[in-house]
């Protein structure tokens, strides 16, 4: 049993890493996002060069070979840097795609990073219509800056290039500047379920959002900590005072059980443990938590500043809030964890 | 990064669940205090007897020498399978013993170690004064050289089970006109010396495990001080590094089931606003989730602190966290029982779940308050400032 880093994790963790810090900086975050059509169309193709969007593929099937701890690790880095972009989507359909042979040219453009892919997530079936989708997916992240749409239902995975005929997207901001929302409305759109296990594809899912979250609980706290030992009252640092280090304390406490069992998930997935599901709806719901908290606390430790546009303390709260709304709420985790308990 | 044990420590694991399965004791413990020393006694013979004693201490010592994941799965296993808490034996094993390890002479080590091993000798703890709880360093209890002893008069407080040890790991003043850390000794001290009067106190549980320990004048050969002379404070650390090392692991599962019990409760206990059962209850259901995912979150937590101190030999800051973290957590569990129970919860005798409240009330004061966890996760783990 080993829960660190070996010396190829974190070469593929500092890779990385470094590509986002030269590449995509926050202040070029807040410029990206706020021009058309809100992501680093370039960072893609870079990523996609890279092999991200295949880091968890077999390489016959033009992947690198790593696994759902390797793909992890990517998304803690996306969700560091608040990166914009339907990237888990995109990561998905890579999957997705892969053991279907008429969709070939589609999964080689996600992998290259020249096609982006957004996700409705539709896990009650809410969109089924016989065998076609009918009704409006309203939120989806990122569907205006996406060629296609992976609709991930109860027991079927559907890909539909956005230019499907009975498809219609509607555009529209989020709280979060660094990404977009829209609502998808599916006109009787048919369309032949991929093969593959929509069971498994949104474990993975949940467990990629979660490690999202985690970047973000991190980020905040190592924010609050940077500020707390330089911004100086009453003669000395913020940090020395007991009601500011007792927070920042609480936050990495946060961070730590959110990225241990984030981790922990992660390689029991990687390795077919059967609690699988169960780790992951934990790692989704209390990652998520650290990263709301840890946020909130974050713009509390900044006083004044925390609460202004220019400063960065609100990205990481909507990023927050962004991730609760994707891929099940805390508490929709939670009440999924006492369902047997319930039965019984 | 990897789950699965190897091999060996498979093998490891299997030994130790078969041997436990067969030699864990069944009876019900003694609640009654020298009843249960003398339980936790025979126990430890018996672990010493099959070659299971002191798990984590040096073959050359005397112990098992196993490796940091062998322990892992020792105290996993050991948990499973229900065995008795080391209850009285908890300082000379993790404290005291290793301590003298580390520090002292060859002639403590000769002497002392042998004997907690195979359960001879209890100890207890002398560090807390009533004007020294969380300022340890503010410890006043002096100890003056007459020819070859130390003369010892003072007061310690909180020390759980003075009333059955033979032994005390006693930190006294040595020096009084030294800066606090320096003037500080870590001294053997035979319980059994004339001078030392025990008061047992009474805790809120109604139970008096715990005592004040009173020193007049009370002899100590000088030989039985570990380190030197007013060098008891880094003995004093070390001791302390240990107790925030891998002591959660036995903990962790124990805490499972414990979940486990208590979404039984909920199942056969009726629930509150004229619910069947608790379990009906969203607010009911909603917090024992939460509890069995930040139980695997402590799972996980444990796990990667000893995969860190397996890779760089030292227990880091995520210890404090996974103590903080860990002692909220079992009163969070503790207050759900409490309002599962319902109305039951404040009927004497108290149930199992109302003294499990009560006494995990003391899990963020013993061993360092939360406030001091936090002080040390931000200062040692985040960097602030003091």
């Amino acid at each position: 049993m080993d829960l660190t880093l070996g010396p190829e994790e974190t070469a593929v963790r500092d890779a990385i890493r470094g590509v986002l810090a030269e590449r995509l900086p926050l202040a070029s975050v807040r410029a990206v996002a706020g021009a058309e059509p809100g992501i680093d169309e370039a960072l893609w193709r870079e990523a996609g060069g890279l092999g991200w969007f295949g880091l968890g593929l077999p390489e016959a099937v033009g992947g690198a070979g790593y696994g759902a701890a390797e793909e992890m690790l990517l998304f803690i880095e996306l969700g560091r840097a608040l990166t914009p972009g339907p990237w888990l989507a995109t990561v998905l359909a890579a999957h997705a795609l892969a053991a279907t042979p008429g969709l070939v040219e589609a999964h080689r453009a996600v992998l290259a990073g020249t096609l982006r892919v957004a996700l409705v997530d539709d896990p009650a079936d809410a969109l089924a219509d016989g065998g076609s989708l009918t009704g409006v997916a309203r939120g989806v992240p990122d569907a205006g800056a996406a060629g296609g749409y992976l609709v991930l239902g109860g027991g079927t995975i559907r890909y539909l290039p956005a230019a499907t005929h009975g498809l219609a997207l509607e555009r529209g901001p989020s709280i979060d500047p660094t990404r977009r929302l829209g609502d998808v409305r599916f006109d009787g759109v048919a369309g032949a379920p991929l093969a593959g296990d929509a069971a498994a594809l949104r474990t993975l899912a949940t467990l990629l959002a979660a490690g999202e979250a985690v970047g973000v609980a991190e980020r905040a706290l190592e924010d609050s900590v940077e500020y707390a030992k330089v911004r100086q009252q009453f003669g000395r640092p913020i940090g020395s005072f007991q009601a500011v280090k007792h927070r920042c304390a609480d936050m990495a406490v946060r961070a730590e059980v959110a990225r241990s069992l984030t981790t922990f998930a992660a390689v029991a997935l990687a390795e077919g443990e059967t609690a699988t599901p169960r780790l992951v709806a934990a790692a989704k719901a209390l990652a998520t938590d650290a990263a709301l908290a840890n946020a909130a606390d974050n713009v509390q430790n900044h006083g004044g500043m925390g609460f202004t546009w220019e400063a960065d303390a609100h990205l990481y709260l909507k990023r927050a809030w962004l991730l609760e709304h994707v891929l099940g709420t805390r508490a929709a985790h939670l009440d999924a964890l006492a369902v047997p308990w319930r039965a019984e | 990064m990897h789950l699965r044990f190897s091999p060996a420590e498979e093998a490891f694991r299997a030994e130790a669940r078969a041997w436990l399965e067969a030699n864990v004791p069944r009876a019900p413990r003694p609640a009654e205090l020298r009843a249960r020393a003398a339980d936790d006694r025979a126990w430890q013979r018996r672990l010493h007897e099959a070659g299971w004693a002191g798990i984590a201490w040096p073959r050359e010592h005397g112990g098992r020498g196993a490796t940091l994941m062998e322990q892992l799965v020792w105290c996993e296993e050991y948990a499973r399978a229900g065995a008795p808490d080391i209850s009285t034996l908890f300082v000379g094993l993790n404290h005291a013993g290793p301590t003298l390890i580390a520090c002292g002479s060859e002639e403590q080590k000769a002497a002392h170690l042998p004997r907690i091993l195979r359960g001879e000798a209890i100890w207890c703890q002398g560090f807390s004064e009533p004007n020294a709880g969380s300022d340890l360093a503010g410890l006043q209890t002096r100890a003056v050289v007459e020819g070859d002893s130390l003369v010892v008069t003072g007061q310690k407080v909180w020390t759980s089970f003075a009333q059955v040890a033979q032994f005390k790991e006693l930190l006294v003043r040595t020096d009084a006109g030294a800066p606090r850390h320096r003037g500080i000794s870590w001294v053997i001290c035979p319980m059994d010396a004339p001078g030392i009067e025990i008061r047992p106190i009474t805790t809120l549980t109604g139970e008096s495990d715990f005592c004040e320990v009173f020193y007049d004048r009370v002899r100590i050969p000088l030989r039985n001080v570990v380190g030197q002379l007013n060098d008891g404070w880094r003995v004093a650390m070390a001791t302390l590094s240990f107790e925030r090392g891998t002591a959660f692991l036995a903990e962790q599962v124990r805490l499972s089931r414990r979940v486990d019990e208590l979404v039984g409760l909920a199942q056969t206990t009726p629930g509150p606003r004229g619910r069947r059962r608790a379990i009906d209850d969203d607010e009911i259901a909603r917090r024992l989730a939460r509890a069995r995912a930040e139980v695997d979150a402590l799972r996980a937590m444990t796990y990667r602190s000893v995969s860190l101190a397996a890779r760089t030999g030292v227990p880091g800051a995520e210890a404090s966290m996974i103590r903080l973290f860990f002692s909220e957590l079992v009163q969070r569990i503790d207050l759900l029982a409490m309002d599962v129970q319902g109305a039951p919860a404040v009927e004497a005798p108290a149930s199992h779940w109302t003294e499990l409240y009560l006494a995990g009330l003391s899990q963020t004061i013993g061993g360092g308050t939360k406030d001091i966890q936090r002080n040390i996760i931000g200062e040692r783990g985040l960097g602030l400032p003091r």
